[in-house]
């Protein structure tokens, strides 16, 4: 048996605690395994507060396509990527709601840092620390944090221990602070490599694709026929040879070849986990079109 | 297919060309993606395509499109 710190189940802590707080009611629903539901709970919202993770809003984009739920007020997405490219669909969809990323790991609660949605056009930016939270990086960019509420616990050799006010904690995130102050997320650190002597970083090059693909993408690790390391990208639903290009053209213009993906690849679509979070094991282990090699 | 569309084709996914960008006289000192790395996924290619396996000096000796049009000619590779 696993005990996980309550934090794992941090959308559903925040909306329980701000049920809580403002004397609502908590609606648990299924989410994405019965849309129907979860469409009569966002039309018999009001002044309601969603709470999400990432990959959460290409499926709300796709599933309520049209449609507009007015008592939503605030959606909050904490956990995963945040869904920056799909902000014009969700403002459509939730046209009264103030939308932010909140930025956190297992063993902060309630969460790292805030910003709104239009504070910046970057997913992977997530603002600054809340009150009572300081933020570091090390010259290896490993973001580490320190809180004032101390915190829960963290497994260490198979037992708990408390983190103290003073201890600095590894968030497993690698980060860079940006001149203004906010903290620029470069990927988890198994996600940020060097490949031929270049920094890979796999959430940079999400965050490219988000500029031009706004359906969904992940990453798996792979190597090429050198052995060294490399990633594919995977797209789901597979775009036709022009949308590859168009993709292509983007990728070019900003990063270097030894950052581009070794091969792209479509799927119809990501698997995923039951917390919505794509099953990374399942995603190199199915096969796909290869829409574009690198060869190399 | 012919060949010149073949290679037009292979050039354009190695390099991530547009139309307006093919041609002989490209120099590899011109584009930014005809890189190290660039030379191994167009060396790959051109066997993967054309059959001819370049030998590294080959590769790494060609300046411009139009040398690996002449080096492929010489391999009774005709580019029209």
């Amino acid at each position: 048996m696993v005990a996980l710190p309550l934090s794992y189940s941090f959308a559903f802590v925040n909306q329980w605690v701000w049920a809580t707080v403002h004397e609502r009611k908590l609606i648990p629903t299924e989410g994405f395994r019965d849309p129907a539901a979860l469409r009569q709970a966002l039309v018999d919202a009001r002044d309601a507060m969603l709470c999400l993770v990432g990959v959460q809003g290409p499926l709300l984009a796709a599933a309520f396509e049209g449609e507009v739920f007015n008592g939503v007020i605030r959606l909050h997405f904490a956990g995963g990527r945040f869904p920056q490219e799909q902000l014009p669909t969700l403002r459509q969809l939730f046209p009264r709601a103030s939308i932010t990323n909140n930025y956190g790991c297992a063993e902060a609660m309630p969460r790292l840092t805030v910003r709104s949605a239009e504070a910046n056009e970057l997913s992977a930016n997530v603002g600054r620390p809340l009150p009572g939270i300081e933020l570091s990086a090390d010259d290896t960019q490993l973001l580490r944090f320190r809180s004032v509420y101390g915190a829960v616990a963290v497994f260490e050799g198979g037992r708990l221990r408390e983190i103290g006010t003073e201890d600095w904690v590894p968030t497993g995130d690698l980060a860079e602070q940006e001149d203004d102050g906010t903290w620029r997320l470069l990927g988890r650190t198994g996600e940020v490599f060097k490949r031929h002597g270049e920094k890979v970083s796999t959430a940079q090059m999400l965050e490219t694709v988000g500029q031009t693909w706004t359906a969904e993408a992940a990453t798996y690790p792979d190597e090429d026929r050198s052995g060294e390391p490399g990633y594919v990208l995977v797209l789901a639903p597979a775009p036709d040879q022009v949308g590859v290009r168009t993709l292509l053209r983007v990728i070019r213009s900003r990063h270097a070849r030894a950052q581009w993906p070794l091969r792209i690849e479509g799927r119809e679509t990501l698997p995923r986990l039951a917390n919505g979070k794509v099953d990374a094991a399942a995603l190199s282990a199915e096969e796909g079109p290869v829409l574009w090699d690198q060869r190399t | 297919m012919a060949a010149r569309e073949k290679l037009n084709d292979l050039l354009m996914d190695v390099f991530l060309l547009d139309d307006g960008e093919l041609g002989d006289e490209l120099r590899r000192a011109d584009l930014d993606t005809w890189d190290s790395l660039g030379t191994v996924s167009l060396a790959v290619g051109v066997e993967e395509v054309f059959g001819y396996h370049m030998t590294p000096e080959e590769a790494t000796g060609l300046e411009s499109v139009g040398g690996l049009v002449a080096l492929l000619r010489t391999k009774g590779i005709e580019i029209e």
